[in-house]
Formats: structure tokens, C-alpha cells, sequence
């Protein structure tokens, strides 16, 4: 068995393990994540939603429910994380828009708002309401954007397809990225009689280059140009994704990819090691602490079960909201799943509550009460929890 | 007003039989359906081509009409109907009397009989429980109920039958007390049509007793809930019943790529108001595993019901033809045909058909057991072969259907219904139960100005709806997975309004 030792290992790549990454490795801790595979931030919006219940997010949260998580997390801390990731994503050249004073919204692929608080910049000039007028670009074949959803809500739009040769979200994210591709575009572009104010594509500007593509399209142009999330893969999610990635690296963290955890080594009151079965042998991944961002059900953190929800690494108490007939109201749209409750709790240290190690923390999509979908959390309630639980960390590593 | 000569109310396999045969004694007629095809207990069942063997014991009546079928429809509709072949397994502690008996009976009825070894029995299913005792191979096969309706639809059309789908029958028009004709509302447009004839014949199954309301006569039935479940996978070839008498969860059929495993049985009161426990589930799953123990780990994609219409008692003023279906001729115009299986669809259309014959005092002998089904190249479904040769563009990547094959289905059917692209391609039925690509056969019929965009949001409301109804008992696991991605999906990402 391959053995190696870290000050700290994260469970999971997503928001939550790579902000708790990233805050460690700043302080000059030796951190290593361990991934099974890409997080469901790249399956998302690349947004981040603190609270959509109010206008302004932080009011929102003292709407939570007590048991919410993010009560856990005081608001100068909240604060601290939201400055600290725009901070970062400057850095990386995938800036973002917004402020924690107010939410703004996101035009949908379905021509409705999403609500949300810090935005990519490359979604910035979405509109705020119904009167502007829009020009939306889609590509011949692309089988996941359909710009008639939203002109039935906008009549003051219309929209053009350009025949880019290739049809997927991925494919052309990845030909955006070259000077030849983007410039034809910009030529078609150019020649297309555009009378509205705005142009809105399809969120494929690019792989990792968005935000500077966006500019150049609009210089051109002279027009003010803004993308549109679409279902998945979203590159805005992966953008994301892989700046915060890319970040960790740099601070000098060390990332084990596709290396599912299969068990564990503990004492009674401390997890020693976790074990990987990589590249035909196992691993023994031994460190001072463990961060627990393994997600939710999406991410694989938790598991349902015909008769209970479990967590699988270490075998953690889960609150399972109820029996599996009380898991989902009837009413589909109504955001009261119970199954949304689901998840561990955690303590004001971020260790999860009746477990015996004093060693592991506990953070993001995993944590019980979150109702992601209900309350307009994704994404903020792991950058916060994330945060509050690296901290938590550093406090019992010294 | 359009006027014909026998109205059927009623679009599953019973009414979509006497329309054909029907047309192949030319009788002008026009059938309303209120849904789409087979969507009542037709599309909700097994979709089992019975041997006979099921009923062998309790039914022998039942069991021959079965077999015989059986055979026609073998004959007819070759390339509709999939010669799986299947095993009655006798597990440990199963009656060997009833075996005994299962196999003098089927003897007596000519039904064939192979009694096969366990070793020879895991050869052909490799998924069965190595514990069982013994099997019984039977000419069980599989067939899709939704493709069966469409093929006697397709004879219908050829000679001019008139075709109603998602109209509903809000009227029975009587004249001096006889049935003339009936009012049907368009269930999209609400527009109401005004249909005449001379016979109106009720194959409305589940639902006979509320037509047969409208004209003022009774159907005295008694509603039956079954209970199906829908896994991922092909667990299995053949057809896998329980060698015992009839009970919950005795019959696993493959169908395509996937299986399906049922039924339960339980009284209800309103065809219309059914849920499914996830006891029933639970139960299924759990009787479906003694015979093939990977359904305890396997997903399961989906949960269903459908309702057996069965009489409550035999009338004087009714014909009884066999235990397993009644024709009631309610004296007034109006016929009312219920009970049976979709086994013995075209038999219970013959009789039918006969009686209105006789009514009009005519005398063109049936002709249904003979012809082949017209149109089966066209919808012998949609091969695997095919699809992997078609990978360009995938629409759908569960059932890997492009979006070529999409726009040759709406610009061949100028269909406004995702559904009728399912039934057709599979598309939606894979482990994600359409959460992805039912926004892109929207949106790709959108493109092609078949709907407006106001109609595809309405239609991706309902649909959800309908889907989430589909799904909601059999949420744990991988399948709980993927819906709370879809749920992300539809009310994160595409901030799905909630009304």
C-alpha cells in the first residue's frame, strides 16, 4: 500500500472542498483534495446564490429556518468568503459581478430570471427586467438552447443561428478559444442587422477565456453582449470549476482525480487515513484532519437508500427527513421535498454532530437543512460553509 | 356532423381491434379516443403475448382463448411481437401439486410444455435464482401494447375509418330511444364535433361504466388496480413467471431494453383517482428478486398503474362468451365490451364486430385472424442497430435517438405531442425519464412552427407533472439521483416558474 501524508485532506472538488482547498493552502497548510470525479459545479449555472428569499441576501438568511446551516456562519465570515472568491476569480480572469448588498437576476434558456447574487461577468448585461430589447444568437444544431422559449416571453427580441460547423456546447466553447473561429463570428456578426440593444448567446463564449471574449465581441460590435446558462455541461460551471482548480494548484495544493475513497483508518476518537484503491493498489492518504465536501445526492455525498439516507465514507449520522413516502411532495413544482433536508448536522466547529473524531469537519451540499433549491442558496452556502470550516480547521491544527 | 356507421368510444387494443376488423369487413366507423392510444389499462400492463399458461389452473377457458391468440397474433404480426419464449420457475417450498396440475392442464388444452432442469434453466437465463427447482419453458412472448394499437390503427385509416385522438365523448345522442350518435370535445381546442351512426360500441375498458352512464344504461364493474415496475436493464430474455397461482409480483417481461416486473391487485373506486403505495413497489421488488435476485440492486425507473375493468356478476340480458370478456348489449344502439386481456384483443374485436354484424343483418366473415398487420415495417420500432449507426446528433442519449430521426417523426406525423415521438423512438423512456431531452423535442418542434412557444412551456409543465408521477415511488437510489438533478435543472438552472 502506496502511502503519503498531508496536514489536511478534502473529500470532494466542488465549491465548498475547494474554497476549505484554497484558504488552507493560503495559510500555508499541506493540503490535498481527493475527487471521484467532477464536482456538480460544473453542471451548474456558475453562479453563486447566497439567498434568493429577499432582495438582499443577508436579510434572506435571517428568514432561514434555525437549523439552517448558513446560522452557523457568522455574517462578517459570509462576507469574508463572497470578497475573498471574487478576489480570486479576478485573479484567475473570470471576474464576477454583483455585491452582497443586493441579488440580480439571470436571464433563464427559458426566458425567465434566475435570481441569483455574484454573477460571471460574461452575464452581466443580462437584462434586470422585461423592457430591454434582445438579439439572441444560437447555433445551427445546438441541441441544448432553444432561443423561441424566450421570445415567447420577450416580444421585443428576435434571433439569428450562425452555422458554426460543430453543435455541441462543448465544441464550441472549445472553438471560441481560437482567434480564426471568433473572428468569422464577429464578421457574421457584423454583417447581421442587429436593430436590437443587446446581444444574448448561449453561455459556450469559450472554455476558460469568456470573459475576454465577451469584451472583444463587444468592441467590436458595439453592442452590449451577455450569456445565457444552458443545461448541462455548462461551461459556465466548469469555468468555475476549474478556476477555483487551477488556484489550489497554484497555492500549492495537491489534487488526487478520480481517486474514489473506499475506506477509512481510525482510532476512537481520530480518522487516521483514507483509503484509495487507485491505479491498481490501494492508497493510504494519511493526514492531521479531514474536511468531509462530498456534496449532496447529485454529488454522491449521500446515498438514499429504499429505507434510509447513509453517508459512505465514514459512516456519519445522517438526518433523513422522514420515510421514503414523506421524502417528495406530490406537487412537483412546489420546492417542498423534504428529501431537500436531508444531510448531516453539523456543530458551531463544522464537526459533524454525534460522530467520535475530533478530526473531521464537515461542509457544503452534505450539510442536513439546506434546501438548496428552496432558499436560493447554491453555491453561497459552500462558499461560506467551505470557508467557516477551514477555519474551524486551522483552529484545531494549531 | 360527420356521420359513419359504427362509432367505437375507446382508443385501446379492444377498440383499436374492432376498428379494424371493422375496416376489413367494410364498415364504415369512427373511433374517439379522449387520450392518446393505449392509454388506459392497454399501455399499463405487461405487455405479455400470454401462452395461456397463467391461467391454465384457475382459467382453462381463459387459458385456451389465451393460446390460441397467442398464436394468431405470432402469425400476424411477426414483426411486432418478440419471441421470447417463457419459464414458469418453481422456486423451493412452491407447490408441486400445482405444477402437476399446471402441466395436465396445459396437455389438455394443447398448450406446449418443456419441463427444463435448474442447470439448463440458468443456460437460457443466466439472471435466474440458482436455487430454483425446476421451470417450465411455455411460447410466452413480449409485446409493445402502444405499436399494437397503431398497427390495427393503420388498417382503420387505409379504408377511410375515421380517427378521433384526444377527443373526449361529453354526449350519447338518443333519438326515440335509440343511441344516433354522440358529441366529442377536442381536448385541446375544446371544440365540440357531432358524430352519427347507426351502432355505438363502448371499449372504453375502466371507464365502460361512466360511457355507458351517457345513454342512461349501467355497466356493473368492479375496478382493479395493478401495479408494474420498470428497471434499467434487461435482466432477463425470456418471460419469468412464478409457478404458483396468480399473486403479486409473479411476472417479469422483457421488453426493448428494459423490463417489466408486476402486477399487485387491489379494489378501486375511480379509474381516474389512482396512486401507487410504495408497499406495491416494495413488494414487487421483493417477489420479482426471488426469481431474479439482481431486481433487489437493480434501478428502477419508473412505477405505474393501470385498472382492470372486471364484470361484478354475469347479467341474463348479457351474452357471456367466455369468463374472460362480456359483449352487453344495452337494447338501445349502444354496445358495451369489457373484461378480457390484452392477449385476446382480437378475439373479443371478432365477437364484437360479429354482433354488430348480425345487428345489421350482415354476413362478411372476420378476416382479423388471417392478414397480417398492415404497416409493421414501418413501425417495427426503432433496432438498436439503427441507432448505433445514427450517432450523430443524439437527442436522447438514454435510448440514443437523434435529432434526424425526431424531425422525420414530426414531419412525418406532424405530431404536436412529445408523447407520440416517445411511443414511436423510445426517446424519454431511459433512465432519465425524459428530463433532458423532452426541453429539446419541445424545442426542436418549435423550430419546425408545429407548436408555439407558449404551447412547449405548457407542454414541458405538464410533462414534468406527469413524469414526477411516473417516478415518485421508486426514488432512492441512482434514481433519486438523477431526478434531483433534473430538479436542478428545470427549477435551478431554467428557473422553471412553480406556477
Amino acid at each position: 500500500m502506496g502511502v503519503t501524508q498531508h496536514d489536511v485532506i478534502i473529500i470532494g472538488a466542488g465549491v465548498a472542498g475547494l474554497t476549505a482547498g484554497t484558504l488552507l493552502a493560503e495559510r500555508g497548510l499541506d493540503v490535498a483534495l481527493v475527487a471521484k470525479g467532477e464536482p456538480t459545479a460544473c453542471l451548474s449555472t456558475g453562479c453563486v446564490d447566497i439567498c434568493s428569499l429577499d432582495h438582499e441576501p443577508l436579510h434572506g438568511i435571517s428568514h432561514l429556518p434555525e437549523e439552517h446551516p448558513y446560522h452557523l456562519v457568522s455574517r462578517g465570515v459570509i462576507r469574508e468568503a463572497l470578497i475573498r472568491f471574487q478576489i480570486i476569480m479576478e485573479e484567475m480572469m473570470l471576474p464576477y459581478s454583483g455585491s452582497l448588498e443586493n441579488n440580480r437576476l439571470v436571464l433563464s434558456a427559458l426566458g425567465t430570471y434566475k435570481t441569483t447574487c455574484l454573477a460571471p461577468v460574461t452575464m452581466a448585461a443580462a437584462p434586470q427586467n422585461d423592457d430591454d430589447d434582445l438579439h439572441i444568437i444560437t447555433f445551427t444544431g445546438l441541441k441544448d438552447f432553444y432561443p423561441s422559449y424566450i421570445i415567447a416571453r420577450r416580444k421585443n427580441s428576435s434571433f439569428s443561428a450562425y452555422n458554426a460547423g460543430v453543435s455541441t456546447t462543448m465544441g464550441l466553447a472549445a472553438n471560441f478559444e481560437r482567434e480564426d473561429f471568433l473572428d468569422s463570428f464577429i464578421l457574421w456578426l457584423e454583417k447581421t442587422k442587429i436593430r436590437e440593444s443587446k446581444i444574448a448567446l448561449p453561455a459556450v463564449l469559450g472554455l476558460e477565456s469568456a470573459a475576454a471574449i465577451v469584451k472583444i465581441i463587444e468592441e467590436r460590435v458595439g453592442k452590449k453582449v451577455f450569456e445565457i446558462p444552458t443545461i448541462p455541461p455548462s461551461m459556465p460551471g466548469r469555468r468555475l470549476f476549474n478556476a477555483l482548480k487551477d488556484y489550489f494548484r497554484k497555492k500549492g495544493g495537491t489534487i488526487y482525480w478520480s481517486w474514489p475513497v473506499s475506506g477509512v483508518e481510525k482510532t476512537k476518537n481520530i480518522i487516521e487515513a483514507v483509503i484509495t484503491p487507485s491505479e491498481g493498489r490501494p492508497n493510504s492518504l494519511n493526514a492531521k484532519a479531514f474536511i468531509l465536501a462530498s456534496g449532496s445526492f447529485v454529488g454522491g455525498g449521500l446515498h438514499a437508500r429504499r429505507d434510509t439516507i447513509v453517508e459512505n465514507i465514514f459512516n456519519l449520522p445522517v438526518f433523513n427527513p422522514g420515510k421514503r413516502d414523506d421524502w417528495f411532495d406530490s406537487d412537483y413544482f412546489s420546492l417542498n421535498h423534504t428529501i431537500g433536508k436531508a444531510g448531516i448536522i453539523a456543530d458551531s466547529s463544522f464537526r459533524p454532530k454525534d460522530a467520535p473524531w475530533e478530526n473531521i469537519f464537515v461542509c457544503g451540499g452534505i450539510l442536513a437543512h439546506t434546501e438548496v433549491l428552496k432558499n436560493g442558496c447554491g453555491h453561497g452556502l459552500a462558499l461560506a460553509t467551505g470557508h467557516a470550516a477551514a477555519v474551524s480547521c486551522i483552529g484545531y491544527l494549531k | 356532423m360527420i356521420k359513419t356507421d359504427v362509432i367505437i368510444i375507446g382508443g385501446g387494443a379492444t377498440g383499436c381491434g374492432i376498428a379494424r376488423d371493422l375496416a376489413l369487413r367494410g364498415i364504415p366507423h369512427c373511433l374517439i379516443e379522449k387520450g392518446d392510444f393505449a392509454a388506459g389499462a392497454t399501455g399499463a400492463c405487461h405487455g405479455l403475448l400470454h401462452s395461456g399458461g397463467r391461467y391454465v389452473v384457475s382459467d382453462p377457458v381463459a387459458a385456451k382463448e389465451c393460446y390460441e391468440e397467442n398464436i394468431i397474433l405470432r402469425k400476424i404480426g411477426e414483426k411486432c411481437v418478440e419471441q421470447t419464449g417463457g419459464l414458469f420457475v418453481r422456486l423451493p417450498g412452491d407447490s408441486k401439486l400445482y405444477r402437476d396440475r399446471f402441466l395436465k392442464s396445459c396437455d389438455k388444452l394443447g398448450i406446449p410444455t418443456e419441463i427444463i432442469s435448474s442447470t439448463k434453466a440458468l443456460d437460457l437465463v443466466p439472471n435466474l435464482n440458482p436455487e430454483i427447482e425446476e421451470a417450465v419453458k411455455v411460447p410466452d412472448c413480449s409485446i409493445d401494447p402502444f405499436r399494437l394499437c397503431m398497427l390495427n390503427i393503420v388498417s382503420s385509416q387505409k379504408r377511410d375509418g375515421i380517427i378521433f385522438i384526444r377527443h373526449k365523448v361529453t354526449e350519447i345522442i338518443k333519438e326515440h330511444g335509440r343511441c344516433v350518435g354522440v358529441k366529442a370535445a377536442d381536448q385541446v381546442s375544446g371544440e365540440l364535433r357531432e358524430i352519427r351512426g347507426n351502432v355505438v360500441i363502448n371499449a372504453t375498458g375502466a371507464w365502460s361504466h361512466l360511457v355507458a352512464r351517457l345513454a342512461g344504461d349501467e355497466v356493473p364493474l368492479t375496478l382493479s388496480k395493478g401495479s408494474l415496475v420498470i428497471t434499467n436493464h434487461r435482466l432477463t430474455n425470456m418471460v419469468i413467471n412464478r409457478m404458483r397461482p396468480s399473486a403479486d409480483g409473479d411476472i417479469i417481461v422483457p421488453n426493448e431494453a428494459v423490463c417489466l416486473a408486476g402486477t399487485t391487485s387491489m379494489a378501486v373506486e375511480d379509474p381516474d383517482k389512482i396512486r401507487i403505495e410504495s408497499q406495491e413497489v416494495d413488494t414487487i421488488i421483493s417477489e420479482a428478486g426471488r426469481m431474479l435476485p439482481h431486481f433487489n440492486d437493480m434501478r428502477v425507473i419508473r412505477a405505474f398503474s393501470g385498472v382492470r375493468p372486471l364484470l361484478k356478476s354475469a347479467k341474463s340480458d348479457s351474452r357471456e362468451i367466455s369468463r374472460g370478456f362480456q359483449i352487453i348489449d344495452h337494447g338501445d344502439g349502444l354496445f358495451s365490451i369489457v373484461g378480457g386481456k390484452l392477449t385476446t384483443f382480437r378475439l373479443m374485436a371478432e365477437k364484437m364486430v360479429d354482433t354488430v354484424m348480425e345487428h345489421f343483418k350482415l354476413n362478411k366473415p372476420c378476416e382479423t385472424a388471417q392478414l397480417p398487420l398492415e404497416g409493421q415495417e414501418e413501425l417495427s420500432g426503432y433496432p438498436l442497430a439503427k441507432r448505433l449507426a445514427n450517432m450523430k446528433n443524439i437527442i436522447c442519449e438514454c435510448e440514443l435517438v437523434s435529432r434526424a430521426e425526431v424531425e422525420r417523426i414530426i414531419a412525418q406525423t406532424g405530431t404536436r405531442y412529445v408523447g407520440d415521438i416517445s411511443h414511436r423512438t423510445r426517446l424519454g423512456m431511459g433512465p432519465c425519464q425524459g428530463g433532458f431531452c423532452t426541453f429539446r423535442a419541445l424545442g426542436i418542434m418549435q423550430e419546425k412552427s408545429i407548436i408555439s412557444p407558449e404551447q412547449s412551456m405548457f407542454a414541458l409543465r405538464d410533462f414534468l407533472q406527469r413524469r414526477f408521477r411516473g417516478i415518485r415511488y421508486c426514488l432512492w437510489g441512482d434514481q433519486l439521483r438523477e431526478e434531483q438533478l433534473v430538479e436542478y435543472i428545470y427549477l435551478g438552472i431554467l428557473a422553471m416558474e412553480r406556477k
